[in-house]
């Protein structure tokens, strides 16, 4: 039987393949990035990097919570020189775990504002990301829109559709609720959402945009570059963005970003990287990439992102997002948002 | 030449033997008879070392096999055969391939030689590179024996090797099986319950009555 | 040892957090658990036996590629075909878009209610059952049934009186690997938004960073699972049963019209659970082809490859060990209980065995500095090994079933004439177990082979730089609603799957041709 034969060798063979990889990865001129953000958004910016500076990037992709258990366990013996994820909650999880490292340069304070940094230096936003409503311009007239509070009106009963609570991007936007206003009262907006809810809430923010178009439902909350995918592909599609809360907090607003990490190799790569991120270069191609809003007040955003006007930010520090999740999901799991 | 000695085997709370002695003499044929679920085979299986008793010594050839119902040596080192009631051939090997498993330590031509003598010798020659499954079971059978018989057992055992046959080819069959046991001079227990078939087989026939054996 | 990490977690409550769980999640959580279980258990029962029981007892048309096309959608993710239905099936999908304007029938949310989601798991999982089931089937002597045939059973008689009670241990394994592979099931789960003992656990760790009471939940989901496995065992019975005889030979014939009615019944099943999603993955496919294919394959169907070649032989090695007839008439308590710990980690979704993988280490870690060591977790997360570790904890109950189904078949009197005949243990395995074992084994590898490349959080959470799967290539682009061009990766797998299972239909009807 060669199975029995053969599968120690195969094993020694692969363990002394994935050795090699490490011994790579350890050179002195790379860095190595662990990221939340997919390949696909991260890998153009890499090879450009590469190209300006020599300096080789090696990433590992993986789930923010679990790569924040992994750096946590790497400690001291970790490979990675960055972290990179989506939503401050995240970033700010991490610098309180002690992953990261201050970092304050004048090309980071004069390309990124303060409000999207942390105030230690211990992350840095790269993109801005909005959450915003989205509507049906067959069935709602927008003049009857007004904020985030006002979709738990009974007048949306049934013409409600909402993304899943266990979706970090919910999360943060509760989260907003309990900071600006109460426990209490994010307490009874939650409820007021889930009694107006046409279906169940949405594992992804296409799904809301699709049961909008379909006429499931009317009015729903998105992040605004799945609305760009989506008039990418059928520019006629009969749904538009609302800015929510203009008159009062601001739409809210998310980064994601990047932090060096404490026990980096290659701190001094590392922060060249964060820098070049930060760049007017690379911010055009980081936030068109994905249809985001730039950090870098001096890119322009992409042309169909523009076309959708100026909005006024929700200002809330982004770090209480992290501070208060725990409430916010606890909110959720009690009122009966799934 | 074989002797067995107060064998007694208890399952459970029924006790099947009690105080069994049996001894046979080089190129014996015994017959074992009784009644359905006398002890017959588990005698057989005690003598081959495959169940433990609660009693009982076995010796071979001089050689202490059992004693006290537990085993000093291991059923692959008694150098006993045995034939069983459904043959128990190897699905997936050919017939070659099973008539040469006890024998695998001689040399391929010594094989190839031992295996057309046994072939010849239960008449189906030609048969080697068919599988069991596609042979009669009378073919099977005699396979079986052949297999048995390969290494040169100092004892053969042979539990109902003939009750899943017809009637006509029984016959036949028991005189045939005779006849080899003969020529080769082992020493052979067959158990059945059929008395006729018994007295037409063996040199010797006993049977199992009130948990021993009478020799008539 | 990722139970024992789980298990030692009661230790260290979070008081608080445990009280919010177990009053404002729990009560719903183990109802909606339970139902779901009963509800794919059921199905997977019914579809997966009748479905067996037709390709393998009856001649029908078509039934001999059916019987081999049964097979193919388990070489496609749950979470796949779950994003599929839920594209095709709701609200805004073709099917509900053409009633309302065709048939003017009022739309609604597929995913209210249990139904749609057990029905998903349903056709998703069936094959465990089909697989175990046909092989069960198939050593059914024909003379067994022909016999029962003439003592004037109809065939449903047949069916439940002969052929049903002698499948029985084959279900019941099919049974088991499926709910274990349901309790552990986060993908579809999420898409349905349904709640169940895994997004508990999720939430636990997640959300509240507490890793102490997403440990006391996954112990319980382990308390489940400990039921399942005792249940499975009582289902299995005394009872053994032994056949050797294959035959081609189908005891019934149905041509006309009944034939043609059974021919459409497996064929809509098949449309349903492959032949649809597969389609909608070749529009999608199509449609992205420019954009995402490029040489990154080559190195994704490598790295795949490798570590699906390597944990399913290790698996499988290791699961044949443990299933070996013992010599002996009983294997010792000990072991027992060694088995059924090893095969429990397939009902731990997969990224807290991982989660759990890293504490073990990190502890033995912090043990051999405290002696003045190294720590030895930089070594251990650099390699592969620890990935196949995981991999083989995960995967060995459904290797184990599977060659254990098949090790039962062995009767004890081949044993007994191979020692007889002189064989010591060793020339015992290598020459009468694992042949007779080998349509098992071969089952058993083609499973937690498939199972491996489809596996995504244990692999996106342990594997090292460059080691990324197609699996995680799925996963990334369509977590980005990027689902055009996730189909890519989507239906390389699906190929991949397909021609493992080739090779197995081949090597099995190879190794069984005789047995
Ligand atoms: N493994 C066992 N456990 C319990 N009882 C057994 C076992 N094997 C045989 N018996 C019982 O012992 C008795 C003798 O069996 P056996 O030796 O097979 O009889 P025979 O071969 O003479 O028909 C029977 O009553 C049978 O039921
Ligand atoms: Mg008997």
């Amino acid at each position: 039987m060669n199975i029995k034969t053969w599968a120690p060798s195969t094993l020694a063979l692969a363990l002394t393949v994935s050795s090699i990889g490490i011994a790579q990865a350890k050179s002195e001129d790379s860095v190595t990035v662990y990221s939340s953000r997919k390949e696909h958004l991260i890998k153009p910016l890499f090879v450009s990097f590469t190209k300006d500076t020599g300096i080789k990037v090696m990433y590992l992709t993986g789930k923010s919570g679990a790569l924040i258990e992994r750096l946590k366990l790497e400690g001291k013996n970790t490979k990675a020189d960055m972290f990179m994820t989506v939503d401050a909650g995240n970033l700010w999880y991490a610098a309180t775990q002690g992953l990261f490292q201050a970092v304050q340069t004048q090309t980071l304070e004069s390309n990124i504002p303060s409000h999207l940094r942390d105030p230690k230096g211990l992350w840095t936003g790269l993109s801005v990301r909005a959450r915003t409503i989205v509507y049906s311009t067959e069935r709602v007239n927008p003049t009857d829109l007004s904020t985030y509070e006002n979709l738990a009106d009974s007048k949306w009963a049934g013409r409600l559709c909402l993304r899943t609570s266990k979706k970090i991007y919910t999360k943060s936007l509760v989260a907003s609720m309990i900071y600006h206003h109460s426990k209490n009262r994010a307490g009874d907006i939650i409820s007021g959402w889930v009694n107006n809810l046409a279906a169940i809430p949405n594992a992804k923010d296409s799904h809301i945009m699709n049961a909008i178009v379909s006429g499931q439902c009317d009015v729903g909350l998105v992040n605004t570059y799945y609305f760009a995918r989506l008039i990418a592909q059928n520019p006629n599609v009969p749904l538009k963005l609302f800015w929510a809360n203009q008159d009062t907090t601001g739409v809210h607003v998310n980064v994601s970003g990047a932090g060096v990490i404490k026990y980096a190799p290659n701190t001094k790569g590392a922060i060249k990287l964060l820098e070049w991120l930060s760049s007017a270069k690379a911010q055009a191609i980081y936030a068109s990439l994905n249809k985001e809003y730039p950090a870098n007040q001096n890119v322009a955003s992409d042309e169909v992102v523009s076309s959708w006007g100026l909005f006024k930010q929700d200002k809330m520090n982004l770090a209480q997002t992290g501070i208060l999740q725990a409430d916010a999901v606890k909110l959720m799991q009690i009122k009966g948002y799934r | 030449m074989l002797s067995v000695n107060h064998l007694s085997i208890v399952y459970q709370t029924t006790q099947v033997l009690s105080e069994f002695d049996l001894s046979l003499a080089t190129g014996d044929i015994f017959a074992l008879t009784g009644d359905s679920g006398s002890g017959k085979s588990s005698a057989l299986r005690f003598i081959a070392g495959l169940d433990e008793a609660q009693s009982g010594r076995v010796i071979l050839d001089g050689k202490q096999l059992s004693n006290n119902g537990v085993h000093n040596i291991a059923p692959e080192l008694r150098e006993i055969g045995m034939v069983f009631q459904d043959y128990a051939l190897f699905p997936h090997m050919n017939i070659k391939k099973n008539i040469a498993f006890g024998i695998h330590y001689l040399s391929n031509n010594k094989q190839k030689a031992r295996i057309e003598e046994l072939l010849l010798m239960i008449g189906l020659e030609g048969v080697e590179k068919k599988y069991p499954h596609q042979l009669s079971g009378g073919e099977q059978q005699r396979v079986a024996l052949a297999r048995a018989l390969a290494p040169s057992p100092k004892l053969l055992l042979l539990d109902e090797p003939f009750s899943s046959l017809d009637k006509s080819l029984q016959e036949q069959l028991v005189l045939q099986v005779r006849d080899i046991l003969k020529k080769t001079n082992v020493t052979s227990i067959l158990v059945t319950h059929d008395k006729r078939e018994a007295t037409i087989f063996a040199d010797k026939v006993g049977m199992i009555e009130n948990k021993q054996l009478t020799i008539n | 040892m990722p139970i024992f990490v789980v298990a030692l977690s009661w230790l260290f409550t979070e008081r608080e957090l445990w009280a919010h769980f177990s009053t404002v999640l729990l009560p719903n959580l183990i109802s909606a658990t339970m139902v779901l279980l009963i509800g794919v258990g059921l199905g997977v029962t019914l579809l997966g036996t009748l479905l067996a029981y037709l390709v393998v007892m009856v001649e029908f048309p078509g039934r001999r590629w059916l019987e081999w096309a049964l097979f193919l959608p388990f070489a496609i993710p749950a979470y796949v075909l779950a994003f599929v239905y839920l594209g095709v099936f709701d609200y805004s999908g073709y099917v509900q878009v053409w009633m309302r304007e065709v048939l003017g029938l009022p739309g609604f949310d597929i995913r209210t209610g249990p139904w749609a989601i057990i029905l998903t798991f349903v056709l998703v999982f069936y094959p465990y059952v089909y697989m175990m089931v046909r092989a069960s089937f198939k050593r059914q002597k024909i003379n067994i049934i022909e016999a029962g045939q003439l003592l004037g059973a109809s065939p449903l008689r047949v069916f439940f009186k002969i052929s049903l009670p002698m499948a029985r241990p084959a279900v019941a394994a099919g049974l088991l690997v499926t709910l274990m592979e349901t309790l552990a099931d986060f993908g579809v789960v999420s898409l349905f938004n349904f709640d169940t003992f895994t997004t508990a656990i999720y939430s636990a760790w997640g959300d509240f960073r507490s890793i102490e009471v997403a440990a006391q939940l996954a112990s319980l989901l382990v308390l489940v699972a400990f039921f399942l496995i005792f249940f499975e065992k009582k289902a299995r019975g005394q009872a053994k049963y032994y056949s050797n005889d294959v035959s081609n030979k189908k005891p019934y014939y149905v041509l006309g019209f009944v034939g043609w009615l059974i021919s459409l019944f497996v064929f809509c099943v098949f449309m349903l659970s492959f032949a649809m999603p597969m389609l909608q993955l070749i529009i999608w496919g199509w449609a992205s082809m420019g954009e995402e294919w490029s040489v990154k394959y080559v190195d994704l169907i490598i790295s795949t490859s490798v570590l699906t070649t390597l944990a399913a032989l290790i698996t499988v090695s290791i699961a044949t060990i443990l299933a070996l007839p013992s010599r002996c008439k009983r294997n010792s308590p000990w072991l027992k209980s060694l088995i059924s710990m090893a095969t429990l980690g397939y009902a731990l979704p997969g990224s807290i065995m991982a989660v759990g993988l890293l504490y073990g280490i990190n502890q033995v870690s912090a043990i051999s500095v405290y002696f003045g060591g190294q720590s030895i977790n930089h070594i251990i997360f650099g390699s592969i090994a620890l990935l196949l570790f995981a991999y083989v904890s995960r995967f060995m109950a459904i290797g184990y079933s599977s060659i254990k189904a098949s090790a039962e078949q062995i009767k004890p009197v081949f044993t007994q004439s191979a020692r007889l005949l002189g064989a010591s243990y060793l020339r015992l395995i290598w020459k009468i177990y694992l042949p007779m074992m080998m349509p098992g084994v071969l089952a058993g590898g083609l499973l937690v082979a498939v199972d491996v490349m489809k596996e995504l959080p244990a692999t996106y959470l342990l594997r090292p730089f460059g080691w990324d799967t197609l699996a995680v290539q799925v996963y990334e682009l369509s977590a980005e609603g990027l689902f055009e061009r996730a189909a890519i990766p989507a239906l390389i797998m699906v190929l991949f799957g397909a021609v493992l299972m080739l090779i197995f239909q081949l090597l099995d009807q190879k190794s069984s041709k005789n047995l």
